[in-house]
């Protein structure tokens, strides 16, 4: 079972990932900046905060190397 | 503008506001100038520097806090512009045109000197600064009238069409009247929608109006004012007194019956103050017990849903009390008024 099903299920794999990452940077990106423009001592907190989202496209990314490695 | 950004600047705004431990530290200074000094550390210090330029002492700290409420309510406005939220700030930053308002018909009355009308004036509302200039030229109360409604700013429709019953009585009382109905109306309206927000916003002017019908007819009774005199002055729209229900308080005719009437409504904590003290408690220990409610009520707000524009409101309320807080302090230090005296003034949200 090589055939048009895997890259699909790997691409579906990844999106999901990326489109939530987006969706949950943005949100923490506007209040990071609400946050940063009344306190900016802040700002490292703010940065680390916007980054932790990047483990859904991560786990997303490996999912879908995974998929195309493992699947026969 | 994302209501996360929104929030997080609130919440930020927030956390500056003074806490009662450092409240209690101000009462504890010793004079006004040590009051100033311990002031500049706080985020006041920005108010401060530019008050102190042209004035000392209390008026620098009255010019600085006059100053720090104006910068607080522009600074929301500016990142709540076009939004949704916009016009229910407008209801709480409308309340400085009232004030405005009659500030400059009072000064305008008794022939006050421009310059002392400016220095009580709050640019924080719908009027600019120039506007604000040009009602301040004009000689006498008719003409501020007239300048309004060739402006046509909305609240002309109200003083002009008590202004021949101002004439005919010669009261100031009653165009003030005229803007107070005029500014619950308009809120209460701004708010008749269904979604939560609005009704927790309706909830707290509803209290408002019910409150200041209980000051008046306090007031009133102390006064013994005519019942038939007295019902134009109350305001309608409140939560819990509507027409049908101040008639009948009007018709208690004593302080005492209308105390224990309250007894049964969300206002009974003055019946709880009266069976403590007895009658020999005072009009303003009420109103104080009052002012108290109300601050309480509507800075709960901040604390409720944080995706909401209330919490922009409760925040606008406990900044107002921080700022009525440290205008009592001030001036009980200029006249020299022990702390433990000043603390029962002060309301601690």
């Amino acid at each position: 079972m090589t055939g048009w099903e895997v890259p699909i299920g790997a691409a579906i794999a990844f999106a999901g990932g990326a489109i939530a990452t987006g969706i949950a940077q943005s949100k923490i990106g506007a209040a990071g900046a609400g946050t940063v423009a009344e306190r900016p001592e802040s700002a490292g907190t703010v940065i680390v905060l916007e980054a932790i989202p990047e483990t859904l496209v991560i786990l997303g990314f490996v999912v879908a190397a995974m998929i195309i490695i493992m699947v026969e | 503008m994302d209501s996360g950004y929104v929030n997080a600047r609130i919440r930020g705004m927030y956390s500056r506001l003074l806490d009662k431990k450092s409240l209690s530290n101000l009462i504890l200074k010793p004079d006004i100038s040590s009051l100033i000094t311990a002031l500049e550390e706080t985020s006041y210090h920005e108010d401060l520097e530019r008050a102190l330029v042209g004035k000392s002492g209390l008026g620098g700290i009255e010019e600085a806090l006059r100053l720090n409420l104006i910068r607080t309510i522009e600074k929301i406005s500016e990142f709540l512009q076009g939004e949704k939220g916009e016009r229910y700030i407008l209801i709480f930053s409308s309340r400085w045109d009232i004030h405005n308002l009659k500030t400059i018909l009072r000064g305008k009355r008794i022939k006050v000197p421009t310059m002392q009308i400016r220095e009580n004036l709050v640019p924080a509302g719908e009027f600019d600064v120039s506007l604000l200039s040009e009602l301040l030229k004009q000689p006498d109360v008719k003409s501020v009238i007239d300048l309004l409604a060739t402006w046509e700013v909305p609240y002309a429709l109200p003083l002009t069409q008590a202004f021949p019953d101002y004439t005919a009585h010669g009261d100031l009382f009653i165009l003030e009247n005229a803007l107070d109905r005029f500014y619950y109306e308009r809120a209460l309206s701004l708010v008749g929608g269904k979604s939560v927000e609005e009704g927790k916003i309706r909830e707290i002017i509803g209290t408002e109006i019910d409150l200041i019908n209980i000051k008046s007819l306090l007031m009133m009774f102390r006064d013994h004012v005519d019942p038939e005199d007295a019902l134009p002055m109350l305001l309608d729209g409140g939560k819990v007194f509507n027409q049908k229900k101040l008639k009948m308080l009007l018709n208690l005719g004593s302080i005492a019956s209308l105390i224990e009437y309250l007894e049964e409504t969300p206002y009974r904590f003055l019946s709880d103050l009266r069976s403590s003290e007895g009658d020999t408690v005072k009009i303003s220990t009420y109103q104080h017990l009052l002012d108290e409610y109300l601050i309480r009520h509507a800075v709960r707000l901040y604390r409720g849903d944080p995706l909401s524009v209330t919490v922009v409101i409760g925040y606008l309320w406990a900044k107002y009390t921080e700022i009525m807080n440290l205008r009592i302090i001030a001036r009980c230090k200029n006249a020299l008024i022990p702390p433990e005296d000043m603390e029962a003034e002060m309301v601690y949200v």
